[in-house]
């Protein structure tokens, strides 16, 4: 919601139309999305995690929060003039809200009405109780409308609240909400000691968060976040600012050693299944910035990115595995330690990726994202195909791949896989931050922004796209080395064209061309989905309305690179005029033609 | 012996004859003009010398070498840097940036940071706008970036396509003084324009090109008072 209200102006002009008209719009535009989070059946599995025990669940946040955000969003859409009063706002608010809890109403009387199970199998008679409160269908369908109307009046009146209100009262949501819906992850965490463990049988019910905990964590954040923009934060700017120099640069010094402290220590507290979502993201994290270097700096649209990560795990499997199939098996190569397979796996995902550039180096735009997903998918049917199967298995996958060691100590649980994971991306993003401010960086952006002016001002675009490839692939070659010791075994099924596509939605949604956009990005698409497993089989759904959200109201990500920043700002109408009548040229400027060009 | 030369080019699109035997010649610290209607070869004849494309007869030679099989970028980096027809600024990057990328070849970054400098002497608009987005400049501001690009790869002589188009009146004549400055400095250029009566009043040397021949030449001030240039370009 902290979104819709404090979303760019940048589309506020495309909403054309009397003030009467939007609020309807959006009333039927957020209607339309209760519905949909209805029929496609997310709504009951929702239902099922509660936030506080027998209070609140996840589905009825959902409710409450499109009902919210429909009044929110008639308040942020308001004349740019803004010179209305609140009333005939709240009246417009009231609208779009009683017009959201309408569309639902609707739905109900139809599902009372008609026999939709057939085609919609989630609008079970459970939903319809849900939905009506119980109260049966036309009482209920009175009080959805009713409570559509107050949620909306409560948005607009929320998002146009002093930000010294809004800001705690959002920001002690969103706690009661993480605590929540978390709950059996943070419960876990919170075993040790009498302290904590006491603390933990306040909050916490075996089920979930209780009234009590959630009136704490709402007190104490929103509390919290209240005197932090009051005063705290003005104090600490003021302190920071009459330091030294020197003590400022320790004291962000100090934050980024706490930081990494807290990733570092993190899974250690957490337990071994947030140990293996951390790693999870980490892959993702080191593939992003791979792709980044491709699609964010070079423009390369890369559709079978997938195809390096596979070589990545297949050459690692067939130097370290214990199986018939490995190299040393069948040949005089030694069976090698991971340590020694690793560089050599990188090594042959640039050879492959670079490989891979060739054919396509004259492919542009579209054309390159549908050429390339076919070279990714020809990859994989190679791996699975039976002429390969000799050397590399086939379908059957390549087993009893060792894990790691380091002298005695084998790698061989979630946690440590994932400091292996969290060092090589580490290192890696210290070259791909090295790489984006080098010679090569530029020259990628130049190939990006127009190929045949680059070419024109001197660089090569064929070694340069050939080296975006490869550099690229090396990222996704190492990801793919991790896999393959994290599973052990690897099969052809595990890269399919989703991983591409997964890689990158998260760029895009992170920032594209923006590193710590690559972090942000995995852990809202691989992270977040990873933690809600329920709704394992509508996370693509969750992508595909991720990427409009994104799209719509921060087109340039969650964490957008400079660059994308003054872009998107330069889009949004800073344009300025031709001022044809200002002389600029070089007449004036004798210095110049006594100093000469050439020396 | 000319700086650049032009020796009987031929150059086909497919099979149809772009070009029919062009020869022509820019001599060191000169302007040269192509001029003509649209049609009539002048950009081909300048993608021919920046070497996307390729002639089929004839010879490009720079300082004597041939520039037949030499890649884009090699020909750049050789000396022939590019003020493209409409601008083709990098439109996401900031001004400085641009710059940069003008001098992508050179690695003397002391005398880079000299040139830079010299561009601001020479557009002090650019000075005030270093770290804005170029894509947010006005048309004429656009032009002195593409200029000034060009100019930080130190070329030996600089081709420049079209700059008139699409500017004002007042933004094109502050252009070619521009043009008239940079060759003062002792940059020679090559100047392909449809602006024939501005184009020949600047150039040392000019060429009339007509369907992809060259129907006339001769010194720019002669060309301004010939009567067939007159006629057909100058109205």
């Amino acid at each position: 919601m902290s979104a819709v209200s404090e979303s760019p102006p940048v589309h506020r002009s495309s909403v054309e139309g009397s003030p009467l008209n939007r609020a309807l719009r959006l009333g039927l535009v957020f209607g339309a999305i209760a519905v949909y989070v209805a029929v496609v059946g997310i709504l009951p599995l929702m239902d099922a995690r509660w936030i506080v025990v027998d209070v609140v669940s996840l589905g009825d946040a959902t409710l409450i929060a499109i009902g919210l955000g429909a009044g929110a969003a008639v308040a942020a859409r308001r004349s740019p003039g803004g010179t209305d009063g609140f009333l005939p706002l709240a009246a417009h608010a009231l609208l779009a809200g009683a017009v959201a809890g309408g569309l639902l109403a609707l739905l109900a009387i139809a599902m009372s009405v008609l026999d939709l199970r057939p085609i919609f199998i989630a609008l079970s008679p459970v939903l319809l109780e849900t939905l009506t409160f119980g109260l049966g269908v036309p009482l209920g369908s009175v009080v959805l409308i009713v409570s559509g109307a107050l949620l909306g009046v409560l948005g607009a009146a929320l998002s146009l609240g002093p930000v010294t209100i809004r800001k705690p009262i959002l920001i002690g949501l969103a706690f009661v909400l993480f605590f929540g819906v978390f709950q059996e992850l943070i419960q876990i965490m919170m075993q040790f000691g009498e302290v904590i463990g006491d603390l933990r049988e306040t909050i916490f019910t075996w089920e979930g968060l209780n009234p009590t905990g959630a009136a704490i964590i709402f007190v104490l954040s929103a509390g919290g976040a209240y005197l932090w923009t009051k005063s705290l934060r003005a104090q600490l700017h003021e302190g920071m600012a009459h330091l030294s120099p020197a003590q400022q640069s320790h004291v962000r010094t100090l934050k980024i050693i706490i930081g990494i402290l807290l990733v570092v220590l993190f899974p250690i507290v957490a337990g071994p299944y947030i140990g293996q979502v951390m790693m999870l993201v980490g892959l993702y994290v080191l593939m992003g910035m791979g792709l980044n270097l491709e699609v964010g700096l070079a423009g390369l649209l890369d559709l079978g990115f997938v195809a390096f990560f596979a070589v990545g795990a297949y050459t690692t499997a067939l130097l370290t595995a214990d199986s018939p199939h490995a190299l040393a098996a069948w040949t005089s190569i030694p069976s090698l330690s991971y340590w020694a397979a690793m560089p050599i796996a990188i090594l042959c995902s640039v050879i492959v990726g670079i490989l891979f550039g060739i054919p396509v180096l004259g492919v542009r735009g579209d054309y390159l994202a549908v050429a390339t997903m076919g070279l990714g998918e020809i990859v994989r049917v190679i791996v699975q195909s039976d002429m390969a199967a000799p050397l590399l298995a086939g379908a059957q996958g390549i087993l009893q791949i060792p894990k790691p060691r380091i002298g005695n100590i084998e790698l061989s649980d979630p946690v440590s896989l994932f400091y292996l994971t969290l060092v090589c991306s580490a290192v890696a993003a210290y070259f791909a931050w090295r790489l984006e401010n080098s010679r090569l960086g530029r020259a990628w952006m130049a190939v990006r922004d127009d190929e045949d002016v680059a070419q024109a001002l001197g660089i090569n675009i064929v070694k340069v796209k050939l080296l975006a490839y490869g550099l690229g692939a090396a990222f996704a070659g190492l990801a793919g080395s991790i896999f393959a010791v994290m599973l052990t075994s690897i099969y052809p099924s595990s890269f399919q064209l989703l991983i591409s596509i997964n890689v990158l939605a998260l760029i895009i949604v992170g920032g594209m061309g923006s590193l710590p956009g690559v972090v942000v990005g995995a852990i809202a698409l691989v992270g977040l989905p990873e933690l809600l497993r329920e709704f394992g089989e509508y996370r693509y759904l969750f992508y595909g309305a991720a990427l409009i959200i994104m799209m719509r109201i921060k087109p340039e990500g969650l964490w957008p690179s400079a660059t994308r920043q003054r872009e998107l700002r330069a889009a949004a109408g800073e344009l300025e005029p031709d001022e044809p009548q200002t002389a600029p040229a070089g007449v004036e400027t004798p210095s110049f033609a006594t100093q000469g060009l050439e020396k | 012996m000319a700086l650049l030369e032009v020796d009987a080019i031929h150059v086909f699109y497919d099979n149809i004859e772009a070009l029919k035997g062009v020869s022509f010649s820019v001599d060191t610290k000169q302007i040269v003009t192509l001029v003509g209607a649209n049609g009539a070869g002048k950009t081909t004849t300048l993608r021919a010398i920046s070497g996307v494309l390729h002639p089929r007869g004839g010879d490009i030679r720079l300082d004597g070498e041939s520039l037949s099989g030499v890649a884009p970028h090699e020909i750049a980096a050789l000396g022939l840097m590019q003020v493209p027809e409409g601008r083709r600024i990098f439109a996401r990057l900031t001004v400085d940036e641009n710059l940069a990328m003008g001098a992508f070849r050179r690695r003397d970054r002391q005398a880079v940071a000299e040139d830079k400098e010299r561009m601001f002497t020479l557009f002090p608009r650019l000075r005030e706008r270093q770290k804005q987005v170029a894509g947010t400049l006005s048309g004429g501001e656009q032009q002195m970036v593409a200029t000034a690009r060009a100019l930080m790869g130190r070329p030996r002589v600089l081709l420049m396509d079209e700059p008139s188009m699409g500017l004002s009146p007042v933004m094109v004549e502050n252009v070619f003084e521009t043009i008239r400055a940079i060759n003062e400095q002792g940059v020679t250029i090559l100047l392909v324009e449809q602006n024939a009566l501005l184009a020949l009043s600047i150039a040392d040397y000019a060429y009339v090109m007509e369907s992809g021949r060259i129907v006339l030449t001769g010194r720019g001030k002669d060309l301004l008072d010939d009567e067939k240039v007159q006629r057909a370009y100058l109205g």
